[in-house]
């Protein structure tokens, strides 16, 4: 039997609120630590206890992220999903059972190994057993892979942080479930890991916490927000690392407000905005469908704020614990009447970061709101994160009229006034006792007057537009990597990012193609977007959604002559993009149009 | 050159004319309990001796919220959305906490599209003026009853009203408002020294002013018209307000029993009794007022509840003294050191 080294896909299925997400996450910090590259997905119920809940560790040499095509080795423990799991495993894959669950194993094409959770966690702890049979899984896992015993108890300690009790109590739990492995089950399945380089300095982080250090080193003043699925750990990401960062003489530097609903969380920042400071609030696709109205007044109103949209699956409540790009469309055209909003789309954990301090000083800049836009799957799984770069330019606080002189250096001065030609005016701050207005979502003129006028109105929705086009450029540049041939390209964003590199490769293993990428980062689109699709002969608008929101955004932008060789790509099932799945589509496509 | 002198101009404590404290022409009909509102909002802040700018007036949408571009001309304003200010007005107080807040809403805007807003900000205890100009009317959509409309109360046009209204005062005081009052748009003395005191309060201040819609509903018929009020007003007590800067000893004292009490900013109340006395920091007492007078299809009017020790939210959130607007980027970015401890301290 010819071994399989680091190329293989375990999945764990076990109950929300059980423990298991602690045994898992030793396991995928283990195989980190070792240097294998490893990535892992949680797929979790809206529940607090009981219902299923599944961990996927996908373990790459190639550094593949996407979970794989096919499940290697299943940990069963959830009676629930038993019968369901074991049933859609490929023959000759390995099962790791509990044999205390009463379930049956019925399968004889499998490589069976059963082992007595329950019992040896019992026999440890009978208080903790559910918690710590998750334990003794690792520890035969770690046996039958061959996993360093050392690395596998510093992860057990990180995941307890200082708590000798727990780290005891789960570090024998491990050795239990090794040496029942030893002892009681003969290895006959090939797989096997072994260690790689190390990486200095890498950790994991989850989407979500590099965005919330992000807006705290990006100088966030205030926090609005109102929990959901799968935002909430932005804010209180937020409110953990605020205290330790931003206390200034012993008091808060800073102000967050847990709001009665989406709405008053939009208000409040905009609130914030309006009197001069960094507001931003964190919530997901239903969250911004209640903010629609208030969207509309700080785009109209031309105040700063940032919303960051951890995608979730929509539309409705949906799927409020699985993963999609569903909400693009609503976040550039959002609020009723002609809007356009500036939107910032990470891909990876740093870009989070970057991007988290990024938003204030285009939100003031441009005086608008500005969106984060994020998904469930980066924002809430853990990412191998080599570090975060410090800011690299002092904050933009944009055009903000602070003192007299100031004042009096502009020529008739008026809040709405273009006064530079770029469409962006100035402004002046509650309580500067300088040039004061009465913001309104009503019509105004330059000076910020009430009006119905039809040219004052018309001139006025001219120049956001063009504010708006003016950060075209400004915007964080597409990430393009291209091929000599310049034939196909795929145009794509977000999360994607980490399962791009293995939809290439199947693609050009499958067709024998070199396609180039081009990773967009920013709404409105670079032009550096266009270059790329003028330079190339096929586009492909590769999204994890149903309609090809972005196709739809750049078929209503882009000129005649490159409509025909864009063709959308879009598919969501509310799991992270597996490789295959989307590049057998991009291929059909290709087919189609004759590549 | 004129001989006549010219006459001079009284100035308020901070030496600032009256003017300094006017708005643009209004738009609402004539005689609109709105505009008398206005010119006692006017009134007020310049007697009070507040610096122009350093007031934020705050407005939802509908008649009522159009009136923030009528008076305070020198103060920065927002008129929001729909019955959402108060979420507005706490995201600005909190990282601006040394403005003067005066929001100003009507009953559309505050006990039905906004009524979850109000509520929270009053639990918050947000430090603002909260004004409600209640006509029990829909105007700007021409007359329909809205949530404060009173049982067998009937419009210019249309059906007596048979749904039960909501009594903001009564919400108010039940969420541990720290200041609710009921007032009229014609008690000019009145409603000036609520607002005066509410100004110089600390706390979330809400007053409740019946102010009639001439055009759809001030009918004789209407329990909200001009001759109603006037006629059925009960009133607990009279309000006298004295500001912090003048001695209070220099004030006479008045004839009959009175109760002062005393503000955040030093300034105080006079509530000289008229008949019995009303406790205004029994929150039963004061629900019972209202409840009889609503019983007697009369309108109560004063100081219906206080509580100057409740702190409000800036002291709840801890904040530095230097409001968070003027920190520079030396407090609100941290260090590049202190990200190499972030990281490391990820690194575990």
């Amino acid at each position: 039997m010819e071994r399989v080294v680091n190329d293989f896909t375990i999945n764990i299925a076990t109950a929300n609120g059980t423990g298991s997400q602690s045994a898992n996450l030793i396991l995928l910090q283990t195989l980190f630590d070792m240097g294998i590259p490893v990535s892992g997905k949680n797929l979790f119920p809206s529940n607090i206890s009981g219902l299923p809940t599944w961990y996927i560790v996908r373990l790459s040499d190639l550094g593949y992220q996407a979970p794989g095509d096919r499940t290697h080795i299943q940990v069963l423990v959830n009676p629930a999903t038993w019968d369901e799991d074991l049933a859609a495993l490929e023959p000759g894959s390995v099962v790791i059972w509990n044999m205390d669950s009463k379930m049956e194993m019925n399968r004889e094409d499998v490589i069976s190994y059963p082992v007595p959770m329950t019992k040896i966690a019992r026999g440890l702890n009978p208080k903790l057993a559910r918690m710590i049979a998750n334990v003794v899984y690792v520890g035969v896992i770690a046996e039958l892979l061959g996993m360093d015993q050392e690395v596998l108890e510093a992860s057990i300690s990180k995941q307890f942080g200082g708590k000798a009790k727990a780290i005891e109590l789960n570090s024998e739990a491990a050795r239990l479930g090794r040496s029942y492995c030893a002892e009681e089950l003969t290895k006959s399945d090939p797989y096997a890991v072994e260690a790689r380089d190390v990486k200095e300095g890498g950790f994991f982080v989850e989407g979500n916490e590099a965005v919330a250090l992000g807006s705290i080193f990006g100088g966030l003043q205030m926090l609005a927000w109102y929990p959901i699925t799968p935002s909430s750990s932005v804010a209180e990401g937020i409110i953990g690392w605020l205290p330790k960062l931003r206390t200034h003489e012993d008091k808060a530097t800073y102000a967050v407000l847990q709001a009665e609903d989406e709405l008053a969380s939009a208000g409040m920042i905009i609130g914030a905005g309006w009197a001069g400071a960094r507001g931003m609030t964190a919530t997901s696709g239903p969250g911004i469908s209640l903010m629609q109205e208030f969207i509309g007044l700080a785009y109209f109103a031309e105040v700063p704020c940032v919303f960051w949209d951890v995608n979730r699956v929509g539309p409705s409540t949906g799927l409020p614990t699985r993963t999609q790009q569903g909400d693009l469309a609503m976040l550039y055209e959002g609020s009723h009447g002609d809007t356009q909003h500036i939107v910032f789309i990470p891909g990876t954990v740093e870009e989070c970061f970057e991007f988290g301090w990024k938003v204030f000083d285009a939100t003031e800049r441009y005086q608008t709101p500005v969106f984060g836009f994020s998904d469930l799957d980066l924002g809430m799984n853990r990412w191998a994160c080599h570090g975060f770069e410090y800011p690299d330019k002092p904050m933009d606080r944009g055009k903000v009229i602070l003192t007299k002189e100031q004042m009096d250096s502009i020529e008739n001065y008026g809040r709405y006034r273009d006064v530079d030609g770029d469409g962006i005016p100035y402004r002046t701050l509650p309580g500067s006792g300088l040039d004061p207005i009465l913001y309104r979502g009503t019509g105004h003129d330059e000076d910020g007057a009430y009006s119905e006028k039809p040219d004052v109105y018309h001139k006025l929705m001219g120049r956001l537009k063009r504010k708006i086009d003016g950060a075209r450029d400004e915007l964080p540049a597409p990430v393009m990597r291209e091929e000599e041939e310049m034939d196909i390209g795929i145009v794509f964003y977000g999360s994607m990012e980490n399962t791009i590199e293995e939809i290439d490769d199947i693609l050009e293993t499958a067709t024998g193609k070199k396609v180039s990428t081009c990773r967009v980062r920013a709404l409105p689109l670079h032009s550096e977007v266009q270059a790329f699709i003028e330079r190339h002969n096929t586009i492909i608008i590769l999204e994890i959604n149903r309609d090809g929101q972005l196709n739809g955004i750049m078929r209503k932008e882009y000129p005649n002559h490159l409509l025909n060789k864009m063709h959308s790509v879009a598919y969501s099932d509310g799991m992270p993009p597996r490789a295959r799945l989307y590049a057998e589509r991009i291929m059909e496509v290709l087919e189609e149009v004759g590549q | 050159m004129s001989d006549k002198p010219a006459r001079a101009i009284k100035l308020n404590v901070i030496n600032e004319p009256k003017d300094s404290y006017t708005g643009g022409k209004s738009s609402l009909c004539p005689g609109c309990g709105h505009d008398q509102i206005s010119s006692v909002i006017v009134n007020s802040a310049w007697e009070n001796g507040i610096k122009p700018h350093r007031i934020a007036k705050m407005s939802g949408i509908g008649c009522s919220s159009k009136t923030p571009a009528y008076y305070l001309g020198q103060s920065h304003g927002f008129n929001t959305v729909h019955g959402r200010m108060p979420s507005v007005t706490t995201g600005a107080n909190v990282v601006n906490k040394d403005l003067t807040y005066l929001g100003v809403s009507g009953d559309g805007d505050s006990a039905s599209i906004g009524i979850g807003q109000l509520i929270h900000a009053i639990r918050r205890n947000v430090n603002m003026v909260y004004i409600v100009e209640n006509n029990g009317v829909y105007g700007l959509t021409k007359g329909q009853y809205s949530a404060t409309a009173d049982v067998g109360s009937k419009k210019k046009k249309g059906l007596v009203n048979e749904t039960q209204p909501i009594d903001l005062c009564a919400m108010a005081i039940n969420l541990g408002c720290s200041f609710v009052a009921r007032s009229f748009s014609g008690s000019k003395k009145q409603l000036t020294a609520i607002i005066k005191a509410a100004m110089s309060h600390k706390g979330f201040a809400l007053i409740d002013v019946i102010s009639p819609c001439v055009t759809f509903n001030n009918n004789d018929e209407s329990l909200r018209s001009y001759g109603y009020v006037k006629d059925n007003q009960a009133d607990l007590h009279s309000v006298g307000y004295i500001p912090h800067f003048s001695p209070l000893e220099q004030v006479e004292v008045p004839a009959g029993s009175y109760r002062d009490i005393t503000l955040h900013d030093g300034s105080t109340m006079r509530l000289e009794t008229i008949s019995e006395e009303h406790d205004v920091s029994d929150a039963v007492a004061a629900l019972s007022a209202l409840h009889k007078a609503d019983a007697e299809r009369m309108h109560v009017m004063g100081l219906l509840y206080f509580d100057g020790e409740k702190p409000s939210l800036d002291d709840d959130l801890e904040l530095h003294d230097t409001p968070i607007v003027e920190m520079g980027e030396d407090v609100l970015r941290p260090s590049a050191a202190q990200l190499d401890d972030v990281i490391a301290s990820l690194r575990g």
